[in-house]
C-alpha cells in the first residue's frame, strides 16, 4: 500500500514510539521514575523569524514524571498511542471523535480498562494532541483526522492530480466544476498541482465562504485568471495545508480578504500565514507565508465610507477581544516582528478607534452593483493597496 | 415613664400590632412563643434562677378569621413570678417594664411584648391571657386572665382564684390566639427554639410541639449569666431626637445634672468644655423643662464636638466559647464546630460583643451541598428570623471570602454546605432597622467586627477542611496507583512485544515508586494534623487545665493570633484521626519501602 507522505520526514513514528515505550518500561524495571517530554506548544515558547516566516518552537518542555498524579495521564498515553500504532500498520483512517469512540469501545469489551474511560471527546483529543506534541509528528501522519470545515476552491485553471491509497492517480480539473467547489481534505500536502494552461495570475481567500460563493457566482473566476478560496472561519489543519501548497507549488501571489478586526487578524490571518502557537511542531507545512492582508483596511473605511461598528467595551465578546489585540501587541512574536509592523498597526489602529468592519461592508458602496467587491478587490491588487 | 399618654399607647399597639411580629397568623405564633420565652429567660437570670422551661403548643380547632387554626400557645417558668398586683400591668398595660430605657443588654427592652400578645389573642379569640404566678413568699398560686383595656391602656384582671401549685416559684401563661404552626425554615417555631437552646447554655427546655414527641433538653453549663450593671448611654450614640427623649426620662433636673447623670463619661471637666465651645453658663444651670429646642440643639452640637472617652465595654455579657461549644452540641451530632468569642469592643461608640458558632451537623451532610448555610442570627440572645438579607449580620457574612477557607460561595452571598453558622451580637444599646427588631441596623465598625469574628472561626473551620482534603487525597491518589500501575505496564510490553519477565520486574519497580509517594502523601496527612494537634497544644499550655473551663481572656487570645480552641480540641482531634484512619482502611494496606527520600526527584 503507498504510504502518502506530507513531507519529506525521517521520523519513522512505530520505531520512535518503540523507542520511547522502551525507555519507559526499563525505567520502571530499574524503580526510575520515567519522564515524558513534550514541546511546549505556547506563546512563551513560539519564536519568529520572518526570513523563516512562521512560528517555531523555542526549547521549552513539558516535562511528566511519573508519580501518582501522573499515572492516569501516563497510561492513557501509552494505551491510545498503541491502538494509534495498530492503526497506522492497517493504514485505517479515522477522525478524533471516531478515536473517542474506539477507545470507549475498548474500554466496554474489557472491564480491567474501566480506570481509564474517557468523559468526553475533549480527554481523549488532549491525549492524541500530547502522543503527537511528544512524537513531533503530525496527526495527520497518524491517519487521525479532525472534521476540517473550509477549503472550498474554485477556478478555471487549474488542475489538481492526487495520489490515492491504492497508487492510483485522480486528476481533477476545476474547470470543469462549474460553481460547485474543489474541497480538499485529509493530506492537501501531497497534491500535484498545475494551471491547466499558462500561469495563474493570483489566489484569492475569503475569510467567508459565503461571500467566497457570492464572487465565484457572479463569475469572477471566469474573469480572472485566479484561484478563489473559501476559508470559512479560523482555518483548519486542511485549509492551512491547502493554502501551502498552492504557494509552494504555484508561487502565485495569494492574497486574504477578510473583516477588519483584532479576530480575523490575530485568529485567522495570523494562523494562515504563520501558524499557531498551540501548533508549534506543524506550522512549517501548515502556513502560507506569502500571504498577503488585502483587506479590510483601515484606509479603506475611510476612503470607501463604509459602515462600521463601533467596538462596545461593555460587551463581553468584543472587550475580550480588543484586550486580545493589546496582549498580542505585548506578547505575539509575530507582531512584534518589524516585518509585520503594518500588521501591528492595523492592531494598534483597532485598539485605539476601538471600531469594526465586516468584509460585506463592500457592497454598501454601491448598492445596485452585485460586481463591486470584484471590483475593489482587482483594484486594490492593483494598486497595491495591500499590507 | 413616657410623655404620650397611657390611653393613646395602647390604641396605637392595636392598631399597629403588625409593626411588633403580629403580621401574619404564622408569625403571630412564633411571636406569642418569643414575647413569653424572652420574658422568662430574663427574669430568672435577674433572679439568679437557673431556667427550666416548659413549652406545649397545639391547634385546637379551627381559627376565627379566614386560613387560621386556633393555636394554643403555653410557656411556663421556674422564674421568681410576679405579684399579684402587678400581673394587669404586665401584661395587660403597654410601657410596663422594668427594664425600659436601663442600657442593659437584657432581651426584653421595651414593655411592649407581652401586652401585644395579650392584644393579639383579644384582637382574635375574644379573650386575653390567662397567668398563673406565685412567689417564693406566697404559699398558693394566683391564676387569673388578663384582658387589655384599649382605650385606657391598662390590664383588667378576670376570674382570678388561688390554686395549689407544686411548684416553690414560677410563671406560666396561656394564649389562645388564631395563627398558623409553622415548625421549620427561616421564621419556624423550631428554628426559634433551637436558636435559644444554643445561645442559653443554661437553660433546660423542655417543647411539646403538635403531636410531635415532646423534645427535653438538658442545661450544659450551671452559671446564671450574669446581667453586668447598667450602662448609660454615651452622648456620642444619638442623634439629636433621641437625645430629647431621653431629657424626657429626667424630669425637672438642670441640665448640667441631665447630662452628668444621664450620660456616662460625661463630668465637670466636660462640663467646662462645653462652656468654652460657647455654651452659656445659664444654659446649664437651667431647669431641664424649660430649654428650648433651639438650646437642645446647640448642647447637643457642642457635646459632639468634644472628644469623649469612648464607653465602658463592661455592660456586655458573652456567653463564651466553652458554654457556646457545648451548647452547639446539644443541638445534634457534629463532625466539625468552632466557636469564636470575641473581646468586648467599642463600635459607633455602643459597647458590643461578638459571638460566633460555626458547626457541621452529620443529620445535615447527607443534604444538597450546594444549598446555602443555614445562618441562625442573634441579638442580645434573641433569635431574629426575618428579614435577614438587610440585617448587619449577613452582610458580614456575605463580605467574608469562604473560598479561601475552602468553602464554596457564589459570588457576594453566604457560602453553601451542610453548616450552621450562629452569630449573636450582644449589646446594651442594639440598633434595630423596625420596631419588630428583626434585623440590626449596623454601621460599618460593627460590619467588620462581626467580620473579624467570623474570620477567626473560618481559619480554624478551613484547618479541618484541609486535613479533610488531604485524607480524601490520599485516598485517591493510593486507587489511583493501584487501577492504573498494571495497564501502563501491559501497553508497554504489548508496544513492544516484552517477555513477561520484563513486565513482572517493572511491575515490581513500579509498585516500590508509588509506593515512596503514598507514604509521602501519608505523611503530609500527618503533618497537617499534627500542625492541628500542635496549636491545640499550645492552646492548652497557655490557659492551663485539662478541663478547658478556664476563662478565656480575649487580650491573650489577641496576642495568640488565634482564639482558643481548649473547648474544642478534643473533638477535632477525634474527627482527625478517623479521617485518617478512614483513608488508611480504604486505601492500600501495601506499604512498601517507606523510604526517607520519599519525594526526592531523580
Ligand atoms: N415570666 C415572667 N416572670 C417574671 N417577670 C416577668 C415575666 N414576664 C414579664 N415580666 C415582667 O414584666 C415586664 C414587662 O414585660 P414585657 O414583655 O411587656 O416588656 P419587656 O420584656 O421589658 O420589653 P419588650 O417589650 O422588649 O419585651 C418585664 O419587664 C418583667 O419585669
Ligand atoms: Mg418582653
Amino acid at each position: 500500500m503507498a504510504k502518502i507522505r506530507i513531507r519529506d520526514s525521517k521520523i519513522d513514528i512505530t520505531k520512535e514510539a518503540k523507542i520511547l515505550c522502551e525507555s519507559i518500561l526499563s525505567d520502571l524495571e530499574k524503580a526510575k521514575r520515567p519522564v515524558l517530554e513534550a514541546v511546549k506548544c505556547s506563546l512563551d515558547n513560539s519564536f519568529y523569524n520572518s526570513k523563516v516566516g512562521f512560528l517555531t518552537a523555542g526549547d521549552k518542555v513539558v516535562k511528566t514524571e511519573l508519580n501518582v498524579s501522573s499515572v492516569q495521564k501516563m497510561t492513557r498515553t501509552i494505551f491510545m498511542l498503541e491502538i494509534l500504532l495498530e492503526k497506522l500498520v492497517g493504514a485505517a483512517t479515522h477522525t478524533k471523535r471516531e478515536y473517542y469512540y474506539i477507545v470507549k469501545g475498548m474500554i466496554k469489551k474489557n472491564p480491567e480498562l474501566k480506570a481509564l474511560d474517557f468523559d468526553d471527546q475533549p480527554e481523549s483529543d488532549a491525549i492524541i494532541d500530547f502522543i503527537c506534541d511528544m512524537l513531533e509528528v503530525y496527526r495527520e501522519e497518524m491517519n487521525c483526522f479532525a472534521n476540517d470545515r473550509g477549503g472550498q476552491t474554485y477556478s478555471k485553471n487549474l488542475v489538481v492530480t492526487e495520489t490515492m491509497s491504492d497508487g492510483s492517480t485522480a486528476v481533477v480539473d476545476l474547470s470543469s466544476l462549474g460553481t460547485t467547489p474543489f474541497q480538499p481534505k485529509n493530506k492537501p500536502q501531497q497534491f500535484k498541482l498545475k494551471p491547466k494552461k499558462g500561469k495563474i495570475d493570483f489566489c484569492l481567500v475569503i475569510e467567508s465562504e459565503g461571500t467566497a460563493n457570492t464572487l465565484v457566482a457572479n463569475g469572477m473566476h471566469i474573469r480572472h485568471n485566479c484561484i478563489i478560496l473559501g476559508a470559512q472561519g479560523v482555518p483548519s489543519n486542511g485549509v492551512r495545508g491547502w493554502c501551502k501548497t498552492i504557494q509552494d507549488q504555484l508561487k502565485i501571489p495569494m492574497y486574504f480578504y477578510g473583516d477588519l478586526d483584532a479576530y480575523t487578524l490575530q485568529n485567522i490571518f495570523r494562523t494562515l500565514k504563520a501558524g499557531s502557537a498551540a501548533s508549534l511542531i506543524r506550522n512549517a507545512d501548515f502556513s502560507a507565508p506569502d500571504v498577503r492582508f488585502l483587506g479590510v483596511l483601515p484606509e479603506d473605511v475611510k476612503k470607501l465610507d463604509l459602515n462600521y461598528y463601533d467596538v462596545n467595551d461593555r460587551d463581553v465578546a468584543e472587550a475580550r477581544s480588543l484586550k486580545k489585540a493589546k496582549d498580542a501587541l505585548e506578547n505575539d512574536p509575530f507582531f512584534q516582528d518589524k516585518k509585520n509592523k503594518k500588521l501591528a498597526d492595523i492592531l494598534h489602529w483597532l485598539v485605539r478607534e476601538k471600531k469594526r468592519c465586516e468584509q460585506q461592508a463592500v457592497f454598501s458602496v454601491d448598492p445596485k452593483d452585485p460586481l463591486i467587491l470584484e471590483k475593489v478587490i482587482i483594484d486594490k491588487i492593483k494598486r497595491g493597496s495591500y499590507v | 415613664m413616657s410623655k404620650i399618654t397611657s390611653s393613646s399607647t395602647a390604641e396605637y399597639f392595636a392598631k399597629n400590632l403588625q409593626q411588633v411580629g403580629f403580621s401574619s397568623p404564622s408569625k403571630a405564633v412564633l411571636t406569642t412563643l418569643k414575647e413569653a420565652v424572652d420574658n422568662s429567660l430574663d427574669a430568672c437570670e435577674e433572679s439568679g434562677i437557673l431556667p427550666e422551661i416548659l413549652i406545649d403548643i397545639q391547634k385546637t380547632g379551627a381559627g376565627a378569621s379566614r386560613n387560621t387554626d386556633l393555636v394554643s400557645i403555653i410557656v411556663e417558668d421556674n422564674g421568681p413570678g410576679l405579684d399579684p398586683e402587678d400581673l394587669p400591668k404586665v401584661f395587660g398595660e403597654y410601657l410596663a417594664s422594668s427594664k425600659f430605657g436601663r442600657g442593659r443588654a437584657s432581651r426584653g427592652q421595651q414593655g411592649i411584648g407581652i401586652s401585644a400578645a395579650t392584644t393579639w389573642a383579644q384582637l382574635t379569640n375574644a379573650s386575653g391571657v390567662r397567668v398563673t404566678s406565685k412567689t417564693k413568699n406566697m404559699r398558693k398560686a394566683v391564676s387569673a386572665i388578663i384582658d387589655v383595656d384599649i382605650k385606657q391602656n391598662r390590664g383588667i384582671l378576670k376570674k382570678k382564684e388561688t390554686i395549689d401549685w407544686d411548684k416553690p416559684h414560677g410563671t406560666r401563661v396561656e394564649f389562645r390566639i388564631d395563627g398558623r404552626i409553622v415548625l421549620n425554615g427561616d421564621g419556624g417555631l423550631l428554628t426559634y427554639l433551637e436558636g435559644t437552646t444554643l445561645v442559653n447554655p443554661h437553660l433546660s427546655i423542655t417543647y411539646k410541639l403538635m403531636d410531635q414527641e415532646a423534645r427535653a433538653i438538658p442545661r450544659v453549663s450551671n452559671e446564671v449569666p450574669e446581667i453586668p450593671a447598667a450602662t448609660l448611654p454615651h452622648p456620642h450614640t444619638m442623634k439629636l431626637g433621641e437625645f430629647m427623649t431621653h431629657a424626657g426620662l429626667f424630669g425637672k433636673i438642670t441640665l448640667s445634672n441631665f447630662l452628668i447623670k444621664g450620660f456616662s463619661r460625661v463630668n465637670e471637666a466636660t462640663l467646662k468644655e462645653l462652656v468654652k465651645k460657647g455654651v452659656a453658663k445659664g444654659l446649664l444651670t437651667k431647669n431641664l423643662s424649660a430649654i428650648s429646642e433651639v438650646e437642645y440643639k446647640k448642647v447637643y452640637q457642642a457635646l459632639h464636638e468634644i472628644e469623649l472617652v469612648a464607653p465602658s465595654t463592661r455592660s456586655v455579657l458573652t456567653v463564651g466559647e466553652e458554654a457556646l461549644s457545648k451548647s452547639v452540641q446539644r443541638l445534634g451530632e457534629t463532625d466539625f464546630f468552632s466557636v469564636v468569642t470575641r473581646k468586648p469592643t467599642i463600635c459607633d461608640f455602643k459597647p458590643v460583643v461578638v459571638e460566633v458558632a460555626i458547626a457541621r451537623f452529620t443529620h445535615l451532610t447527607s443534604e444538597a451541598n450546594d444549598a446555602p448555610i443555614q445562618l441562625l442570627r442573634f441579638a442580645n440572645r434573641v433569635p431574629l428570623q426575618f428579614d435577614k438579607g438587610a440585617c448587619a449580620i449577613t452582610k458580614a457574612v456575605e463580605s467574608v471570602n469562604w473560598r479561601s477557607y475552602g468553602l464554596n460561595q457564589p459570588k457576594d452571598s453566604v457560602p453553601t454546605g451542610p453548616f450552621v453558622y450562629a452569630i449573636s451580637v450582644t449589646s446594651p444599646f442594639i440598633k434595630f432597622k423596625n420596631a419588630s427588631k428583626e434585623t440590626i441596623d449596623g454601621g460599618e465598625d460593627l460590619v467588620e467586627e462581626i467580620r473579624r469574628a467570623l474570620m477567626q472561626a473560618g481559619q480554624k473551620l478551613s484547618r479541618h477542611i484541609k486535613a479533610e482534603g488531604k485524607a480524601a487525597d490520599l485516598e485517591r491518589k493510593i486507587s489511583h496507583m493501584e487501577k492504573f500501575g498494571p495497564i501502563l505496564v501491559q501497553y508497554l510490553a504489548k508496544i513492544l512485544g516484552a517477555p513477561k519477565a520484563r513486565t513482572e520486574r517493572a511491575e515490581v519497580g513500579l509498585k516500590k515508586l508509588l509506593g515512596r509517594d503514598a507514604s509521602s502523601a501519608e505523611a503530609e496527612l500527618e503533618q497537617a494534623t499534627s500542625k492541628l494537634q500542635q496549636l491545640k497544644d499550645k492552646q492548652r499550655a497557655k490557659f492551663g487545665g485539662d478541663d478547658g473551663v478556664t476563662p478565656v481572656h480575649q487580650d491573650e487570645v489577641d496576642a495568640a493570633g488565634t482564639p482558643s480552641e481548649a473547648a474544642v480540641e478534643e473533638h477535632e482531634e477525634l474527627a482527625a484521626r478517623d479521617l485518617k484512619a478512614a483513608a488508611l482502611k480504604k486505601g492500600t494496606k501495601k506499604k512498601a519501602d517507606p523510604a526517607p527520600d520519599a519525594r526526592a526527584k531523580k
